[in-house]
């Protein structure tokens, strides 16, 4: 064995007088699912948005495949076969379901100039439809293709949001709190894509979660995130029996 | 917005330029003064519309570059001779060029501070045509002389009619397919949330520049439009009462779309003739009513006339529970 299909190395970073993230580590192996879990204001998100490079760690390295994404601009990361979900779903609001779907198929659709009148679809983009198409009806979302994605429910929302980053066919899904504000039927639904994700699809997940019932029964590995420093990892049976997790958790004197 | 544009969507383009030929053989002067400024601002306001309604930069230099256009195209040809079909290309993609110069700094900016050092430039640049004297004519303005288009004198609004309509048509045509393509797809998504398009892989600076680039080219052009029947060029046409009329055109018809900016030519270049007709001292009150316009519409259609009908027929077909509306 190489290197980690994932790692995160010594990751520092400070915003004024708050070190956000203190010399934070860890390592993903391909084919997985990983939690990263930790109270609010952990620095959860502050690790997400460093890997979407929307922050310049102060100190470290992020390395995906055993190269360092750091000298990546934002717009790369999806390239190089890195896609994420976001915590409040955000959804290109005006553009239609499909069209939601066809922006995250981006990176896998090279560029071309479209532009002969009376070939009415041009190939590349006839294709890149059909994958959409075929994505959206296999989630259930093909009768909302052309309504505006702001039009959609909640949960339906969720789903696209995380259809989105699938188009790209990403080896490493990013999910930021996927589960926050289902149903439990929904989670249940959730639960099983995931599983389904990494076994048909091989795709490798790292996950923010609050929502332990999911955690639980996903995740083949957990880090515990407190206040900007590595607590715990482990197997779910080995942190949920840690006497550190349970005090970030349940705060000092208290027993599980 | 996906696929390519169908021949019979470009039918109405191909009626409008058959249009542009024929009717200046039967319509008075005057119509066709109205048609030509009304041509005129509808490639002004689809290149606002790129930027402002697709892109959703809410950027004021427009005008500056409308200008840039008009005083370039006029210029090179009563300096030169260089006719029409060369010289206003090469003003508009002078003006596109300027664009990219000004938006790569200004695009670092957003919101209200993209809004204001946009105005700075437009602002400066109304500086530039008011006093360099020898080359703008200052603020007494620029005597424009006949254009040759294609070996053809233009010079009054008869014989500028059908060009301005086949220069309007082929600016419709391209923005339709720009609609249609990868580009418009990355500005939309760029309007609709930055770090999202990023993550999706869209280099969101890059197509901000772009944006801004093709919304000068449409100014540019509107402006060498402008030199085709006018005879006169001054400062003033170029300031900030023509910034906001185009505003005012995009908000009323409905922003980022074809059709609404259209609509919003139509009612807001027809109005001061209605206005003309109808009210004594019209001049005076003209902004007030062009700012009364402004403010009911952003209060009652804040998306626009053709964004309150399209939203009224969704609504009802919902009603009858049908989704699919293409």
């Amino acid at each position: 064995m190489g290197a980690p299909f994932f790692e995160i190395k010594n990751l520092s970073i400070r915003f004024g007088g708050l070190l956000a993230l203190d010399n934070f580590s860890m390592a993903l192996d391909g084919g997985a699912i990983h939690a990263l879990i930790g109270p609010n204001g952990a620095g959860k998100s502050t690790v997400f948005n460093c890997i979407s490079r929307f922050y310049d760690p102060s100190m470290g390295d992020i390395l995906f495949e055993g190269k360092s994404i750091l000298s990546h601009p934002p717009h790369a990361i999806s390239t190089i076969g890195i896609a994420r979900t976001f915590q409040n779903i955000e959804l290109f609001a005006t553009m239609t379901v499909l069209e939601n779907v066809l922006v995250g198929m981006m990176p896998k659709v090279p560029r071309y100039l479209g532009f002969v009148p009376g070939l009415r679809r041009n190939s590349i983009e006839r294709h890149a439809v059909e994958r959409a198409e075929a994505l959206l009806e296999r989630s259930g979302l093909a009768d909302f293709r052309n309504i505006p994605a702001a039009e959609l429910d909640f949960g339906r929302q969720k789903t696209l949001d995380v259809i989105r980053a699938l188009a790209s066919e990403p080896k490493l899904l990013v999910m930021d709190e996927p589960a926050a504000g289902l149903r439990n039927r929904e989670i249940a639904a959730l639960d099983k894509l995931l599983v389904d994700l990494v076994k048909s699809e091989g795709v490798t997940i790292l996950l923010v979660e609050h929502v332990m019932q999911l955690v639980m029964s996903v995740a083949d590995k957990i880090t515990v995130l407190n206040q900007g420093v590595k607590i715990a990892e482990g197997s779910p049976a080995q942190v949920k029996s840690d006497p550190a997790v349970i005090q970030a958790y349940l705060g000092k004197g208290a027993h599980a | 917005m996906y696929g390519s544009v169908s021949l019979r969507q470009l039918l109405p383009l191909l009626a409008l330029l058959v249009g542009g030929f024929v009717l200046p053989m039967f319509t008075n002067e005057y119509y066709l003064y109205l048609g030509n400024v009304l041509m005129m601002y509808a490639v002004l306001a689809i290149g606002l519309d790129i930027l402002m309604g697709w892109a959703g930069q809410f950027a004021f230099a427009h005008t500056a570059f409308f200008g840039l256009g008009c005083y370039t195209t006029a210029l090179l040809n009563i300096k030169w001779g260089i006719p029409f079909m060369v010289g206003m290309p090469m003003a508009a993609l002078l003006a596109g060029a300027v664009g990219v110069l000004v938006a790569i700094p200004a695009t670092r900016m957003r919101d209200i501070y993209l809004a204001l050092a946009t105005f700075a430039f437009a602002e400066g640049m109304f500086w530039v045509f008011n006093t360099w004297e020898p080359v703008t004519g200052g603020s007494t303005g620029l005597r424009i002389i006949s254009s040759n288009v294609l070996g053809f004198k233009v010079s009054n609004d008869v014989t500028a009619f059908p060009v301005s309509m086949a220069l309007m048509c082929l600016m419709i045509a391209a923005a339709m397919y720009l609609s249609k393509s990868r580009l418009g797809r990355e500005m939309s998504a760029v309007r609709d949330s930055e770090h999202v398009a990023m993550s999706c892989g869209i280099d969101v600076r890059r197509t901000k520049v772009i944006a801004f680039g093709i919304s000068a080219i449409y100014a540019g052009v509107a402006g060498g439009m402008f030199t085709l029947a006018q005879s006169f060029a001054s400062p003033e046409q170029f300031g900030f009462n023509t910034a906001i009329l185009v505003l005012t055109m995009i908000v009323v018809g409905g922003m980022g779309t074809l059709p609404g900016v259209l609509i919003g030519v139509l009612i807001l270049s027809m109005l001061p003739e209605v206005l003309r007709t109808t009210m004594r001292s019209y001049q005076i009150w003209q902004e007030l009513v062009y700012g009364l316009i402004l403010i009911l519409s952003i209060m009652f259609m804040p998306r626009g006339i053709w964004g309150s009908l399209a939203g009224y027929f969704v609504t009802r077909d919902s009603s009858t529970s049908t989704v699919k509306r293409l």
